[in-house]
């Protein structure tokens, strides 16, 4: 889904620069226009290809422009992560009903100018609740990445800069968590550790570490045998100091771009598993649980789970397009 | 244990039964009327429905929640008791329009002046659908093992069979269940599910497995196969002839077959009705109404006699130690804002302990009046002072009160959240901790727990006793007092109705006075049928029986 929404993000970005620009050198030209013509796969590497014939003043305007951060669909993205955040920063500022005591008698309102999303079974504000319950979701889904990112990268940097029988045992281990579907291997942690938000996080978390420490063995194997380590060896520094200093800083970027990319799954499974009953409990609003509670309503009610669930899927596919702007900025950037 | 032969045999008759569906009609008409020892019954109380019965086709049914299993005896939940209750019958039978008991499996039976000794004489052509007779032998089988190891396993038979001496077999028709004390609720416990009689080698069985699906009864189906958490299929036992005079049919049921499937959503229940997944559906709520009525069917309730559901307080720990707090709680629920805006108009606001079916129930809705401005002063006088967060505090600890539940009702969830929010409008804070039933029953042992939220389906006033007695089960955890426990038990050796049903009163308003509960509302049982079903019916203790139910055929 997010690589159909790409596409004409990158046609129309490239346009805009050939048209912003129509006295420029050949070389740029005529990379844009082929990135304009190809396919979204082909457009990355043409690009590519072009950026070491750009002239220097002209060519760091074209660089500004073709940034993927600057693509219409990546600023939307960006805006509606924006608004997402703040929702979880300052609810308050967005809505002034509050979102767990309710008004019995105006219970299952449609949508409305006083109530945005309408109003649930016990009469409470569903915008208030969604605005609310967006700091926990998004809590949860930021300490899963962060465990995720920090056991994952943690693995794959031992198994990739040790190597040998290491290697071997910590990757055997990766495959088997990667055998196991994500959310089924989060159901199983969960259910061992027991409800609330903070477990859903740290089983979602655990899930995805085994993406991570691949990606992160992978860039570490890629770095460990560039020169500039070799080089580092040989003058006499330290293992420690080595990793420290050339391996991790050198081998960070995709991980930290894959981080992104995974923001998105990981907001999902965080908001899945708390509408299978993990996360929060009760009257302490969750996104995942906002849908789960109007599953009872959908042919009378709508908007219950309709609006929220619209909310988690505007945010995943946000975020998953700010993933990608990340990685394509970073590659542009190396 | 079900035998195969008979399983084989049903199957067939399934596979067949457009062939065979006039000469079942035959059968079930000459069994019903020719049977000379059916009791006083009967035909003659035939409504055009029955007239009318079309027997065969498959009843598709979808229940709210997962039964807890297929055992008469050990299940307690309504939706396993709706699978169940088809499997077996019981010593006597109680009219849902009267309360009066009247003769199933016994023809007749003695009550001897002091209730302690009870005399049952049993119908002779009743067999188990493994063959076997019912005797004298199996129903002693059936009340020494409830009244011993399986006791454990069946809580609600256990208490039925409270001061248990001996059952005497006099012959092989005749039994008599001697107690130790007076016992004036056991004859209508013999009408009950939980006392229903099962077979010699059932009654014999582990108890775990016969909750899987190990259970022979005489009832009017016999089980095909059960599996947890999902449903059950039941199908008609061939030759049935011993329906109780409550029942129109005294035949063979009409349906060949019925399909339980656990659906816990209830708006996914009422669409499977509206677009014909299903032809029955249980716990219809408020917004399902519209699409059950728009797609032709219709909509029956009964409201459940028993304990109402409610919040029963550990009186142990603090707060709810404090008869004020609990006191205050009983009056910040608004009890019928919790039916109006989550439940439908099949149920009623609690106004005493007992649900207003239950013989012997008083009318204590004075005491229970939503006052949101009593229940502040009570609170303010137990020394509860609102803190910042609108919630009260006392020597730095929150007033904070958990609930344990079980999804078992469909609509708990909503209740206990609006319970929360009138609750918090007074300055309590409700937690909710769902648990299941097995985790809520342990909980119950471990007397973890400020507030237990459950009912009880039973229609006689005794169930106080069973819940309420500091030597019951004891949900308060309360100690032996010389007030309510005196009460409880004197109802029990009382065998006048009107000073029965006065001591009742007195321990409903001991109960509520002390508010040893905070009563909720009254569960009633909302069941859609499709346009096309006729016939179901509820018992006396408003679950379902499919005996009569029949399915108009194309």
């Amino acid at each position: 889904m997010s690589l159909l929404g790409t596409r004409p993000a990158d046609v129309v970005g490239a346009r805009r620069a050939s048209a912003v620009l129509p006295a420029s050198p050949g070389p740029v030209s005529t990379g844009t226009t082929s990135t304009g013509a190809s396919s979204a796969g082909a457009a990355r590497t043409t690009s590519l290809r072009a950026r070491p014939g750009t002239g220097p003043a002209t060519g760091r305007l074209a660089r500004a422009r073709r940034h993927p951060l600057a693509r219409p669909g990546a600023l939307v993205a960006l805006l509606v992560v924006t608004v997402v955040v703040a929702w979880a920063l300052v609810p308050t500022a967005f809505t002034s009903a509050d979102p767990i005591t309710g008004v019995p008698a105006d219970n299952l309102l449609p949508p409305s100018a006083a109530h945005w999303f309408g109003t649930d079974h016990l009469g409470r504000d569903l915008f208030a609740r969604t605005v609310h319950g967006t700091g926990l979701s998004l809590q949860a889904a930021a300490v899963a990445i962060v465990i995720a990112l920090g056991a994952g990268s943690l693995l794959g940097l031992v198994a990739g800069f040790v190597g040998g029988r290491v290697d071997d045992v910590l990757m055997r281990l990766t495959d088997v968590l990667l055998a196991i579907p994500g959310l089924l291997l989060s159901l199983a942690v969960v259910t061992v550790l027991g409800f609330g938000t903070l477990k859903v996080a740290i089983a979602v978390g655990v899930a995805s570490v085994a993406t991570f420490a691949r990606v992160m063995r992978a860039e570490v194997l890629r770095v460990r045998s560039a020169t500039y380590v070799e080089a580092a060896r040989l003058a006499g520094a330290r293992r420690g100091s080595v990793v420290v200093r050339h391996v991790v800083p050198n081998a960070a970027g995709p991980v930290l771009a894959l981080a992104t990319i995974e923001l998105g799954t990981v907001v999902l499974a965080v908001s899945a598993l708390s509408f299978l009953g993990f996360g929060a409990i009760p009257p302490t609003p969750e996104w995942g649980s906002l849908v789960a509670e109007g599953r009872n309503y959908l042919a009378t009610a709508w908007w219950y789970s309709t609006l929220p669930g619209l909310v988690v899927a505007v945010v995943v596919l946000s975020a998953g397009r700010l993933g990608r702007a990340f990685e394509r900025g970073g590659r542009t950037a190396r | 244990m079900t035998s195969t032969v008979d399983r084989r045999r049903t199957r067939y008759r399934v596979l067949a039964a457009s062939l065979l569906a006039p000469a079942l009609l035959l059968a079930a008409c000459s069994s019903g009327s020719g049977d000379p020892a059916a009791g006083p019954a009967t035909s003659a109380t035939s409504t055009p429905d029955t007239a009318t019965a079309t027997p065969g086709g498959t009843l598709r049914f979808a229940l709210g929640a997962s039964p807890s299993g297929v055992d008469p005896q050990q299940v307690g939940s309504n939706v396993s008791i709706y699978i169940a209750r088809q499997l077996a019958d019981s010593l006597t039978d109680q009219d849902p329009a009267t309360g009066e008991i009247v003769p199933w499996l016994a023809t007749s039976w003695d009550v001897s002046d002091d209730l302690t000794t009870f005399t049952f004489h049993l119908r002779d052509d009743v067999t188990f659908s493994d063959g076997t007779p019912l005797t004298a032998t199996t129903v002693k089988a059936n009340l020494d093992a409830l009244a011993g190891p399986l006791g454990a396993s069946a809580p609600l038979a256990a208490s039925y069979l409270g001061g248990y001496t001996e059952t005497r077999v006099d012959d092989e028709h005749t039994v008599t269940v001697v107690f130790g004390a007076p016992n004036a609720q056991f004859l209508q416990a013999t009408s009950t599910v939980s006392l229903a009689i099962l077979s010699d080698a059932t009654a014999t069985a582990d108890p775990a497995a016969r909750l899987q699906g190990e259970v022979v009864g005489s009832g009017p189906f016999v089980l095909e196969s059960y599996t947890q958490d999902q449903g059950a299929v039941i199908t008609r036992r061939d030759g049935y002839a011993w329906a109780s005079e409550v029942s129109q049919n005294q035949g063979e049921a009409y349906l060949d077959q019925i399909d339980f499937t656990v659906v816990p959503e209830s708006g996914v229940r009422a669409g499977g009705l509206a677009s014909d997944q299903f032809d029955a559906v249980g716990d219809v709520l408020p917004q399902d109404v519209a699409q059950v009525e728009g797609a032709g069917g219709s909509v029956l309730t009964r409201t459940n006699p028993g304990v109402t559901f409610v919040l029963q307080p550990n009186v142990t720990v603090a707060p709810l130690d404090d008869p004020d707090v609990r006191q205050a709680l009983n009056v910040a629920i608004d009890r019928q804002q919790l039916v109006d805006t989550v439940l439908s108009d099949a149920f009623k606001p609690a106004t005493s302990v007992l649900a207003s079916t239950t013989p012997g129930y008083t009318d204590l809705s004075d005491d229970l009046a939503f006052d949101a401005a009593k229940a502040e002063q009570l609170l303010d006088g137990a020394g509860w002072t609102k803190g910042t967060d609108g919630i009260r505090e006392k020597d730095g600890a929150k007033l904070s009160v958990d609930v344990v539940y079980a999804p078992l009702f469909t609509g708990s969830q909503a209740v206990l959240e609006l319970a929360q929010q009138q609750l918090r409008a007074v300055g309590v804070d409700l937690v909710l901790r769902q648990l299941t039933p097995a985790d809520q029953q342990a909980v119950l042992t471990s007397g973890d727990y400020d507030t237990y939220y459950y009912n009880v389906t039973r229609a006689d006033a005794d169930i106080l006793r069973t819940q309420f007695s500091s030597a019951g089960r004891n949900v308060n955890k309360r100690a032996a007092d010389d007030v309510l426990d005196p009460l409880l038990d004197s109802q029990l050796a009382t065998a006048d109705p009107a000073a029965r049903a006065d001591l009742v009163a007195q321990a409903q308003q001991e109960i509520v006075g002390e508010a040893l509960a905070i009563p909720l509302f009254e569960l009633a049982q909302s069941i859609g049928v499709a346009g096309d079903v006729h016939g179901v019916a509820f018992d006396a203790s408003s679950r379902l029986l499919f005996h009569d139910a029949w399915i108009e055929q194309p």
